[in-house]
């Protein structure tokens, strides 16, 4: 008898142990304390510069996660490149690289936010997306390090308005892109598409003609939800006539009932129906449906300009044109783009190591314009850089994408960099069903509508 | 207690330090998780108490909240039915092959491969034709082209497909279990029986079931926790998607604690799936008592 209790107890024991191995996020964190760390923050990390500037061959490792995990792009090479040099100039540093997918990292990072535990430095997006973490008092203001050597004056003039609150600024960005169509011109002239389309109706044509000769139309990896949201918001950028849809439905002016979104979610209905994405294309992440269009597969690819350096790095690099995402039902400014200032590096404000810390993220964004640069990167770099793209060897292809920077006429923020995280996480997943069943359009603005006042 | 003869202080000392330790990180985290689950707290900034609303928007509002636990209780259900079936092939190995230990060894191979590894690969299977997918290119090469489907994002079949790679995948570590207890029942039991002119199917009935419900017991509870659990497959095949479609308890928890911030809300689908553990498991022992009190 007494044996059965015992194995009873046991079993509900090893049932609850086993249950918490899952449910452990039980995290008692002392908020009070933290946001009092947080107000008083920059004042120490000032006087921290005065007395800390002398150089001490104290070893240090500095923690650097980043979103390069990809060896055959530039920017990978850029961030290894840069930290052996440092490590060759500083002996006593040590960069440890945490190199993880965009989605991966993000998730990560809230894990590691949610216990206190931010790496030295770490990746942000601008905006709303970073926003939880500024008022958490996680990262350190900048402002000290970007006066420090003039590193202010080579940002693009109000690119770092997206990474500020309350008069500091709390990351750096790696770039600021704009999302064009990348087209593979070896694909078009097969299918017999003479010119890039201008609106959304030769674009749905296009998209026929290229499936019925068994090509991809359009590349995408849904399996990481914000691909086709990025594609969704450049479609909702046309149907509202311009930028500031979510604007006005946070300010209360409209909602997402408004006949733009629902006419933006039929025409992105649309695309899905004419077969325009791969097959699975929900099972397939970012980086495995990028790779659909780099080799080859695909005819089209909805992306930020960021990916300019890899396409010009990939098997159909020298095929490749981009041209302006096209007007929608005759509506919209082709000159408007959807705007993507980039994932930007952010300092944790428990940072052993602070200062150590700032001096690398200085040289490091002091001197990744010149080396974007020289790894025919400097499509999309926020930073002012010298020389020029045709005399150094860019590829037609760069160029064109530098010239459509040049109309660039305003424009929006991705979803999620503009609405809280848990009204995106809707939005990302409501799109993501698009990919998969056919949706009334009144029924997908509805759902929008009821998770963003649940969660105001 | 006193048939060891040892003084309570000893047994104590043996004891405590691991009582601790669990006390430390179990039982309150548990508190803390249940605790947290009355906040509106976004896992960073200050938390505001809002008693059950989390539970009572759980309950009612939530769309993808009761969805996911039938999910992951069909797939506690698919994993239990399959302990009876490993249960008929250790018998059958222990009587009709000789080595059958090599066979379980192969068996379980897929039980030590990482869960990643299995889930990529099964990935690459379930892929559409076009991607190189296995499956389908098998069935069109057997002409059965109209039984193709993209296995991992149709959201009526995704599930199904991912409940086949997880019984797969642990068919070798409950066959393991009961292929070992069946070996452990007593020869004697079956001669005897011969004598009695109980062979074959017979003794199977009459000695092999009774004696073996004990360990049938430990497949169905270590089955039933695993597939409450089941969190690892399904990231990183599926993620949920598409659209919540293949969206598990523990899944869910995670993209609302995570992913939408909302620390509070995921704490409480914590404590609920908690509960849910502790009151299976206990309805499990209540039946399996029942049932070895039957054989008795």
């Amino acid at each position: 008898m007494v044996n059965r209790q015992m194995k009873t107890t046991f079993t509900v024991a090893l049932t609850a142990a086993m249950a918490l191995s899952v449910a452990a996020c039980g995290n008692s964190n002392d908020n009070s304390k933290n946001n009092a760390a947080a107000s008083t923050a920059p004042d120490s990390t000032n006087s921290g510069t005065a007395t800390n500037t002398t150089k001490s061959d104290k070893k240090v490792t500095i923690t650097f996660q980043n979103i390069y995990p990809d060896p055959t792009t530039p920017s990978y090479k850029m961030v290894h490149e840069l930290k052996d040099q440092y490590e060759k100039e500083h002996p006593n540093v040590k960069i440890e690289l945490d190199t993880l997918n965009t989605d991966q990292q993000k998730v990560k990072l809230k894990t590691q936010a949610a216990s206190k535990e931010v790496p030295d430095i770490t990746i942000v997006n601008p905006a709303a997306q970073m926003k939880p973490f500024v008022d958490a008092g996680l990262f350190a203001p900048l402002n000290d390090m970007l006066d420090q050597n003039g590193l202010k004056d080579t940002y693009q003039s109000g690119l770092l308005d997206y990474y500020s609150f309350n008069g500091n600024v709390y990351a750096l960005p790696d770039g600021n892109n704009i999302e064009v169509v990348y087209y593979n011109k070896d694909l078009f002239a097969k299918a017999g598409i003479a010119k890039t389309p201008t609106t959304f109706e030769e674009m749905l044509k296009d998209v026929k003609i290229l499936k019925d000769k068994g090509i991809t139309p359009l590349a995408i990896g849904e399996k990481d939800s914000w691909t086709g949201s990025f594609l969704f918001m450049n479609i909702l950028l046309r149907t509202n006539g311009g930028p500031g849809f979510l604007q006005d439905v946070m300010d209360g002016k409209k909602t997402f009932e408004d006949p733009a979104f629902v006419e933006a979610v039929d025409a992105f209905q649309q695309l899905v129906q004419a077969g325009a994405f791969p097959d699975g294309a929900t099972s397939i992440d970012a980086n495995a449906g990028g790779n659909i269009f780099k080799s080859g597969k695909a005819a089209m690819w909805v992306i930020g300009s960021w990916e300019t350096g890899a396409v010009d790095a990939s098997s159909v690099a020298g095929k490749v044109g981009a041209f302006q995402f096209p007007t929608v039902n005759g509506k919209g400014d082709p000159n408007q783009f959807m705007l993507a200032p980039g994932s930007a590096f952010a300092i944790s404000a428990n940072s052993e190591h602070l200062q150590e810390t700032k001096d690398f993220l200085n040289f490091f964004a002091s001197n990744l314009p010149k080396k974007q640069f020289e790894l025919k990167n400097a499509v999309g770099l926020g930073q002012k850089v010298d020389g020029d793209l045709k005399a150094a060897g860019y590829s037609d292809l760069a160029i064109t994408i530098a010239g459509l920077f040049n109309q660039v006429k305003g424009g929006d923020l991705s979803f999620d960099n503009t609405m809280n995280p848990a009204t995106s996480q809707v939005h990302l997943s409501s799109i993501q069903n698009l990919f998969v069943q056919k949706m009334d359009s009144a029924a997908v603005a509805k759902e929008h509508q009821t998770a963003f006042e649940a969660n105001k | 207690m006193k048939v060891l003869k040892v003084p309570a202080r000893t047994i104590a000392v043996f004891v405590l330090p691991c009582l601790f330790l669990y006390v430390c990180l179990v039982f309150i985290p548990i508190l803390v998780s249940l605790y947290t689950g009355l906040l509106k707290w976004d896992g960073l900034t200050s938390a505001t108490f809002v008693g059950f609303g989390n539970f009572k928007n759980m309950f009612f509002n939530d769309p993808v909240f009761w969805p996911s636990v039938r999910r992951t209780l069909l797939y506690a259900v698919a994993s239990m039915l399959e302990i009876p079936l490993c249960l008929g092939m250790a018998i059958l190995l222990n009587r009709y092959v000789k080595r059958g230990n090599t066979l379980v060894s192969i068996y379980f191979t897929p039980v030590i491969l990482s869960v990643v590894i299995i889930g990529q690969l099964w990935k690459t299977i379930y892929n559409p034709a076009s991607m190189g997918g296995m499956l389908n290119g098998v069935l069109i090469s057997l002409g059965l082209n109209s039984w193709t489907h993209n296995w991992l994002t149709e959201p009526k079949i995704a599930m199904f497909a991912l409940y086949l790679v997880s019984l797969w995948q642990f068919f070798g570590y409950h066959l393991l279990i009961q292929y070992t207890g069946v070996q452990n029942i007593p020869d004697e039991l079956y001669e005897a029986a011969k004598i009695d002119g109980a062979d074959g199917f017979k003794a199977d009935r009459y000695i092999t079931l009774p004696l073996i419900v004990p360990i049938f017991k430990i497949s169905i509870v270590l089955a039933f926790i695993g597939s409450l659990q089941a969190f690892d497959l399904v990231m990183v095949m599926t993620a949920g998607g598409p659209a919540h479609a293949t969206d598990v308890i523990s899944t869910h928890m995670y993209n609302s604690s995570f992913m939408s911030l909302k620390y509070g809300y995921g704490s409480a689908i914590a404590s609920f799936l908690v509960v849910v553990c502790l009151v299976f498991t206990g309805f499990i022992n209540t039946i399996f008592n029942r049932i070895e009190r039957k054989f008795n």
